[in-house]
């Protein structure tokens, strides 16, 4: 039943990012550092995606930023991990991101120039403010051991910056237009 | 072990060069610059000429501090907890970010001894 509500939220979160609740049920600091590192890890194949498809300099700059940043926050828990000799735990919510997102990415390659730049975009700014808010309001709560606590919160100030810049580039991409 | 520059020529524009410091000869005082959480602090800081400016990065996130009207000096990339020097030798205001994540801005104003 966990795992049923989990993926249902996370498949509504990557068709729309409309869901307000992105993981449902309490997850233990085994599964939210897995669920945290797909998520990263995630964000870091988006980003390849968009320099092998993209021209867009702000697209591209977005990019190199999400490959820079996820890999130094992915980085730091992997180092974090292996301290604490522990194996992150896969779980429901981690299955359903990865599943989205290959979703995601085949809807991705069949676009090119602005509809292509202008769906990363969008989809990065949805995604960043769903992560933010699972991580702050849920993830961080529920983390019990300290250093993963620590962890979150510092990884929570990057993923905030990667809103406001996901924001500034769909601004300046007048997807509307 | 903190990477170390040196900026030559006037903070106006000019052509400026980045060069390795002879830390013996170094007579200045040191200030810090601590980037955290995707800000510098202090964001305005005033030190004299030939003090040295040493940034330390405490975020995650890599950053840099770049000169911001034509590069003229650069730290580089900074990692987790790594700091880099940059000696002031002319008088000026001296605006700069990070060049990976572009609305961190800051200024430096050296001033006479």
């Amino acid at each position: 039943m966990k795992l049923i509500k989990i993926a249902a939220a996370a498949a509504v979160v990557a068709a729309s990012f409309t869901a307000p609740a992105f993981a449902e049920e309490k997850m233990n600091d085994l599964e939210i550092a897995h669920t945290a590192y797909t998520a990263g890890g995630l964000d870091i194949r988006y980003a390849h995606l968009a320099l092998a498809l993209s021209e867009n300099d702000s697209v591209r700059e977005f990019a190199n930023v999400m490959i820079r940043d996820h890999s130094a926050v992915n980085q730091e828990a992997g180092a974090l991990i292996q301290k604490l000799n522990v194996t992150p735990q896969d779980n429901g919510l981690s299955q359903a991101l990865v599943k989205g997102a290959a979703e995601k990415r085949a809807e991705f390659v069949k676009l090119s120039g602005k509809a292509f730049d202008c769906a990363y975009a969008q989809n990065e700014l949805g995604y960043h403010q769903i992560v933010n808010q699972t991580v702050e309001g849920k993830f961080i709560p529920w983390a019990t051991v300290e250093p993963l606590k620590a962890l979150l919160e510092d990884a929570l100030v990057t993923f905030k910056a990667h809103e406001k810049h996901a924001e500034n580039m769909v601004n300046g991409l007048h997807c509307g237009s | 072990m903190p990477r170390s520059g040196k900026i030559g020529g006037a903070l106006s524009g000019a052509a400026f060069s980045l060069m390795l410091t002879c830390s013996a000869a170094f007579a200045g005082e040191t200030h810090q610059v601590f980037i955290e959480k995707f800000e510098f602090a202090p964001a305005n800081l005033t030190i004299k000429r030939g003090d040295m400016v040493e940034f330390v990065n405490k975020d995650i996130a890599p950053h840099t501090a770049t000169e911001e009207s034509d590069y003229l000096w650069d730290t580089g990339e900074l990692a987790k907890n790594q700091s880099a020097r940059i000696e002031f030798s002319e008088i000026g205001t001296s605006n700069y970010f990070c060049a990976f994540h572009p609305h961190m801005k800051a200024e430096i104003t050296v001033t006479p001894n």
